[in-house]
């Protein structure tokens, strides 16, 4: 007779809040459940209230890990991103998120993890560590990373430059990268207000990129880096 | 059993002097051993736990009837899923999901009236339950059309829902009854009780391993001193159950001494086999759930039986 196996879950001695915070994060029923009927209560507020417009869903690729890369100019376009993929991805699905913000008390922890599934990024101190735990991510089939590669929220309306990390992330590998561009954030939801105002928002999603013709070099970086800047760009500028 | 009623009834209110005197005593004999310079942040710990527990456990039985049923469905079922986590079972979604549900059942068995006839609680669906729940379980390889590792998954399951879900719910099944204050209110406290004697009597005058193998901390010592203390509460307590004759006395206190330490037992050598040390960590000081009711979990059904032995189906489910 063969002794019986047991499983226990890696974060039984973990209180909430450490359980929460960690990455990658155990699933939870209860867990899955919200997420995917407040994803279904999101789809159907950004339609109605914010008259959200998608073009280019066909570009998202079917199959296999991928990177959605966007311009950032608010919290809106993290809520637009999580609506482009379809629903039955959405608890693979990770926006990363700057954990000093996102991840900074227990309900702003328990918001981003629940209803977001986000990626706690570490801008600050410990940067490479967190792009490793985003490769590790997406090494696993079928799993979306959501990257604002502006690093914060621009104030201008012009977009920032791209940081390094994005390059560093994608430099050796094939993965696909998919430039997004979301217009009207700046005016829908001003940096510094509470509540998003009722005004239009489109969302382009470009032809995704691959970058594993180039070697792993420093050059390779600023070399992606500017072309998914660019790409992103040039969808702006369709837009208008 | 209303928060009206809880206000007039003496029997609660006598039990929230007793056990409001008590933690006052408990946190003064801390504060004792502190300022003559002993190390007391491991009961300090224990001892905050009990502060979040017992308001939340009379604050309940205070909203009456219906909140007891729902918080023990709601403590059984959180209590099946540290257990269906620290097995593994909790992967396995779709016998988690089923024994969730089964103990919602269970919930909502104690709390509809017997169709017909005229108390609360439907006893004879409580009771039919465990039949069509494990049927359930025992169903889902055969939906799922796999037998590789489906005994360990169904068995799992089976010892989740009978042991945390039904056997724990007689606990809130009880709540329907005439003397509800008083049996709800002397099992959580004699059972709590004796945990606390059984460990005070251990560390006091423990020498002998109870059972080596299983929870090396206890002993021989510390289960019969917990088993005397329990023997004297329920004459102390006679309020609680005035129609009781003496001999129901001593039943009552060799249910509540033999079956919590048996529940005790039980949780350690579940988490000695799969080896982990504390089931979760929900209460500070205390470590999971069912590091907690382990105790209650054995005594409940035992007791709810014996009162039912005594005195009759009728005396159990009548509002």
């Amino acid at each position: 007779m063969t002794e019986w196996e047991y499983h226990p879950s890696p974060d039984i001695d973990e209180s909430m809040s450490e359980s929460l915070r960690n990455f990658p994060r155990q699933p939870y029923m209860l867990m899955y459940a919200i997420r995917s009927v407040v994803a279904m209560l999101l789809r159907g507020w950004m339609r109605v209230y914010h008259r959200l417009r998608i073009d280019g869903r066909s570009n998202l690729p079917a199959n296999g890990s991928y990177i959605l890369v966007c311009n950032h100019t608010s919290h809106l376009d993290t809520l637009c991103m999580l609506c482009s993929v379809p629903l039955r991805q959405i608890h693979r699905t990770f926006p990363a998120a700057a954990a000093d913000y996102f991840f900074s008390s227990l309900p702003r922890s328990a918001i981003s993890a629940i209803l977001i599934n986000a990626l706690p990024f570490d801008r600050k101190i410990k940067g490479a560590e967190s792009l490793t735990v985003c490769s590790e991510l997406l090494k696993n089939e079928g799993n979306v990373l959501i990257i604002f590669p502006e690093g914060t929220r621009t104030t201008t309306g012009e977009m920032g430059r791209f940081r390094s990390g994005i390059g560093r992330l994608v430099v050796g590998t094939d993965l696909a990268v998919v430039p997004c561009y979301l217009d009207g954030g700046t005016k829908a939801w001003p940096k510094g207000k509470a509540l998003p105002r009722p005004r239009k928002l489109s969302l382009s999603i470009g032809k995704p990129k691959n970058y594993s013709h180039l070697d792993q070099s420093s050059e390779s970086v600023i070399a992606i880096c500017k072309d998914l800047q660019d790409a992103v760009a040039e969808l702006g500028r369709s837009r208008q | 059993m209303t928060y009206q009623a809880a206000l007039q009834n003496e029997v609660f209110l006598t039990y929230l002097a007793i056990i409001a005197g008590l933690l006052l005593f408990a946190g003064v004999m801390i504060l004792i051993l502190r300022v003559s310079g002993k190390n007391v942040s491991g009961v300090w710990n224990t001892y905050r736990g009990w502060l979040v527990m017992v308001p939340i456990v009379i604050g309940t039985i205070f909203l009456g009837r219906t909140a007891i049923i729902a918080g023990v469905a709601l403590l059984a079922i959180f209590g099946f899923k540290e257990f269906a986590r620290a097995t593994g079972l909790y992967n396995d979604w779709w016998m988690t999901g089923l024994v969730y549900f089964g103990i919602i059942l269970l919930g909502v068995a104690s709390y509809v009236p017997d169709p017909r006839l005229d108390y609360d609680g439907w006893y004879g669906f409580f009771m039919a339950l465990p039949a069509f729940v494990v049927g359930a379980i025992l169903l889902v390889p055969i939906f799922r059309n796999r037998a590789q590792g489906q005994l360990q998954q169904v068995a799992l399951a089976i010892v989740g829902f009978i042991y945390f879900g039904w056997m724990f719910s007689h606990l809130g099944f009880l709540a329907n009854t005439k003397y509800a204050y008083g049996y709800i209110l002397y099992l959580i406290f004699a059972v709590e009780i004796n945990d606390i004697a059984a460990f005070t009597c251990g560390k006091l005058f423990g020498k002998h391993k109870l059972r080596e193998n299983i929870s090396p901390n206890k002993t021989i010592e510390g289960a019969v001193g917990a088993i005397i203390i329990s023997l004297g509460i329920p004459w102390l307590l006679w309020f609680s159950f005035p129609h009781f004759e003496p001999w129901h006395l001593v039943v009552t206190g060799l249910v509540v001494g033999v079956g919590g330490q048996l529940g005790d037992l039980v949780i350690s050598y579940i988490k000695r086999d799969i080896g982990i040390k504390d089931m979760g960590v929900m209460i500070q000081g205390h470590g999971g759930i069912l590091d907690r009711v382990d105790s209650m979990i054995f005594v409940a059904p035992i007791f709810f039986h014996v009162i039912r032995w005594i005195h009759g189906i009728r005396e159990v489910a009548v509002s």
